[in-house]
């Protein structure tokens, strides 16, 4: 294992275990912009700069977008079992990618990447599936996506460079979608990033056809009363 | 490179847009430009040709250019129905912003690349989701479409880089291309939102408006699954054509999604539930091909796509033309729809034909094809049958039109008029032609799409020799080595 590339992969891993582990959701926010960061930096080849700063670009820009959406407070869901727990969980999931290195073939790309992206895939898996919050769902799609990014880079080597032109964009488009829609659920009442409730979600749409002349009155039939 | 122009230019509109969304009128005039222009740079797009950007190949090919072409028109029509009806402003921007990831996933011969590119356009469709009021609720719809968006594109991503290398060490191969195949394929059927990932899908039904509702759930997506047929026939079908527990649960999903997708859209109660539902079955066919793996299955399943997305959107422009001149969605209100509007009702019997097919059609016999691909008989003749079982609801809907109507309507008439314009007010009366002639607007946008649907579904435009072409790996590979 490459020292160098070692410390990175361990930074997207403590990155992770914080924005999935904390309750605040400023906190949160920095803990995925250094996932992002250190990510871009290890799924990047060093000799391809556009690459590299499409990459951080786009990792910065997510981060910046949460950020507007998160700066006013409001809290996220947190891990309900702590932060050593999360760490432990993703301890052992960098540890089984470094053991299923290149699953069952030998790997072009860093082992170190697919290491960390077996522990942030661990880590977003209870976001994704129990987050009752949009941020919290949101961290857990970002390390699910950084996830599946990384154990491609480990499994098929470095990308090309219009590839990481894309996946930036496709980044810093989550990023946008999320904080979005975080932003549209803390404006609506003192919930938070909460989603809501099952009744309300079931809307009835009365807002699609806007009533802009007016409509002639009603006439009462002769089905209506009986 | 004749792609680039349609590139920059649906890339720079759909960036306008989203800038000037708080100017919606402006922003609606900018997308419908932008969407006038795309459809003009789509036109011009010359199959065959290739460039190597930042290290990555980009190839045109008919199918690209064809599915761009019919992408914008449907594009414009229901974004001028959207316009006329009052829809959600951001409905324009999004589908535009689709057809910019279409293009860029679709001229991409590495799954790598193009997986991530198919999944930007799915993450534009929260947009859509957001309203003034109700944000909690609508969000609440969006985060659960990025996820199900998110959730396809890692898997695929993930399966894409898994078997991208060179594989001869492996020592469990089947295994591993199996899982890999299965990843894909669940990604598209995630991303589709058919039965059992629906849950998101059908909720996006109670927010999005329907000139939206086929961006989300039909032409994003089939973008997905062209990405992925493409990679299929690539990467996978040519190394072990045989996963019998892998193509036993796409059938499974396939069968399951026709048949309660076709009965869910039947029982529902108001025209959104029943165009989405309606969506979803016909993305069941989709997955079928996807589990035919193999060469044959190229064409059909290329042709049905087509067919799939115009038609759809065929009948989400219909549904919206009938809530715009009636007021209203749900369909007890809409009683005796029928016997007021005409032009409506052509236009969902155009919608019903090119939707269900006339034997000869291509887009019947491609969905033939795949079902004799994957069945024998007796199987074969009664999924057929399953399959014709959308004129189910389509008859309901036009039954409840037939009805007498409840007393009284407030309903738009069909009829175009044309009140006096008054010079000293020239922007009042263009703004009163437009408000008066509601019904009568929407229902030819509706009809026009609907006759493009019948086209496509017949083959016209060239629908099956666009959807037999090559790939654009192959376009590739022909370029490099000198046979184009």
């Amino acid at each position: 294992m490459n020292p160098v590339l070692g410390t990175v992969a361990a930074a997207v891993v403590a990155g992770a275990v914080v924005a999935v582990s904390v309750r605040d959701g400023r906190l949160a926010v920095v803990g995925l912009a250094a996932t992002l960061v250190f990510a871009a930096l290890l799924g990047a080849q060093l000799d391809a700069p556009l690459g590299l700063a499409a990459s951080l670009t786009g990792g910065i820009l997510a981060a910046y977008l949460l950020w507007i959406a998160a700066r006013g407070g409001g809290t996220t869901g947190g891990s309900r079992l702590g932060w050593p727990t999360e760490a432990l969980l993703a301890g052992a999931a960098f540890f089984v990618g470094l053991g299923a290195v290149g699953l069952g073939a030998p790997a072009l790309g860093p082992v170190e990447a697919q290491a960390a992206g077996f522990a942030l895939a661990a880590l977003a898996v209870v976001p994704v599936a129990t987050g009752r919050d949009v941020l919290r769902i949101g961290i857990g799609l970002f390390l699910l996506l950084q996830a599946a990014l990384l154990v491609g880079v480990g499994l098929d080597g470095h990308p090309s460079q219009l590839e990481q032109v894309v996946t930036a964009a496709l980044v810093a488009a989550l990023g946008g979608a999320v904080a979005a829609l975080g932003y549209a659920a803390r404006s609506d009442g003192s919930g938070g990033f909460d989603l809501a409730t099952e009744s309300r979600v079931r809307i009835r749409r009365p807002l699609d056809a806007r009533r802009e002349s007016p409509r002639p009155p009603e006439v009462t039939g002769p089905d209506i009363g009986r | 490179m004749s792609l680039l122009p349609f590139l920059l230019i649906s890339i720079a509109v759909t960036g306008a847009a989203l800038i000037l969304r708080g100017r919606p009128t402006i922003a609606t005039s900018v997308v419908l430009a932008g969407l006038v222009a795309s459809l003009i740079a789509a036109l011009a797009i010359r199959p065959g040709e290739t460039i190597v950007i930042g290290g990555a190949t980009v190839a045109t090919t008919d199918f690209l250019r064809l599915f761009l072409v019919l992408g914008c028109l449907s594009g414009l029509a229901l974004a001028l129905l959207g316009a006329g009806a009052g829809t959600r402003r951001d409905a324009p921007a999004v589908m535009l912003g689709t057809l910019a990831a279409a293009a860029l996933a679709l001229s991409l011969p590495d799954a790598r690349i193009a997986v991530p590119a198919a999944t930007i356009g799915g993450l534009l469709g929260v947009l859509v989701t957001l309203a003034p009021t109700g944000a909690r609720a609508g969000a609440t719809v969006g985060i659960r479409e990025v996820r199900a968006v998110i959730i396809a594109g890692a898997l695929a991503i993930a399966a894409a880089a898994w078997i991208a290398r060179p594989l001869g060490d492996l020592a469990v191969q089947p295994q591993v291309f199996g899982f890999a195949y299965l990843g894909f394929t669940i990604a598209v059927a995630v991303r589709f939102g058919v039965i059992p990932f629906h849950f998101w899908a059908a909720r996006l039904a109670d927010a999005v408006p329907e000139v939206a509702l086929p961006t989300l759930t039909a032409w994003g997506p089939a973008v997905l699954a062209v990405v992925a047929l493409a990679w299929i026939d690539r990467a996978v079908a040519p190394v072990l054509p045989e996963f019998g527990a892998e193509r036993a649960v796409l059938i499974g999903i396939g069968v399951v999604t026709i048949v309660l997708a076709t009965f869910a859209a039947w029982i529902q109660d108001d025209l959104e539930h029943v165009l989405g539902y309606s969506i979803m079955g016909d993305a069941g066919v989709i997955i079928l091909g996807l589990a035919a793996l193999g060469t044959e299955a190229w064409t059909p399943v290329r042709v049905w796509i087509l067919a799939f997305v115009v038609a759809r959107s065929a009948f989400a422009a219909w549904c919206a033309a009938t809530r715009a001149t009636f007021w209203t969605g749900r369909l007890d209100d809409l009683r005796g729809w029928a016997r007021h509007s005409p032009p409506l009702v052509l236009a969902l019997v155009l919608v019903i034909v090119a939707s269900v097919g006339l034997p000869g059609f291509a887009a019947w016999e491609a969905r033939s094809t795949i079902v004799r691909l994957l069945f024998g008989e007796p199987w074969a003749g009664l999924l057929l049958v399953a399959l014709l079982g959308p004129i189910l609801y389509y008859v309901r809907l036009l039954a409840i039109g037939l009805r007498r109507p409840h007393g009284g309507t407030s309903a738009e008439d069909w009829r175009p008029s044309w009140p006096g314009i008054d010079l000293n007010q020239v922007r009042t009366s263009i703004v009163k032609i437009a408000r008066v002639n509601r019904g009568a607007s929407t229902a030819v946008l509706a009809l026009l799409l609907a006759l493009l649907a019948v086209g496509t579904s017949a083959g016209a435009f060239g629908v099956t020799e666009a959807a037999a072409g090559a790939g654009p790996a192959v376009e590739a590979e022909a370029v490099e080595t000198g046979l184009r």
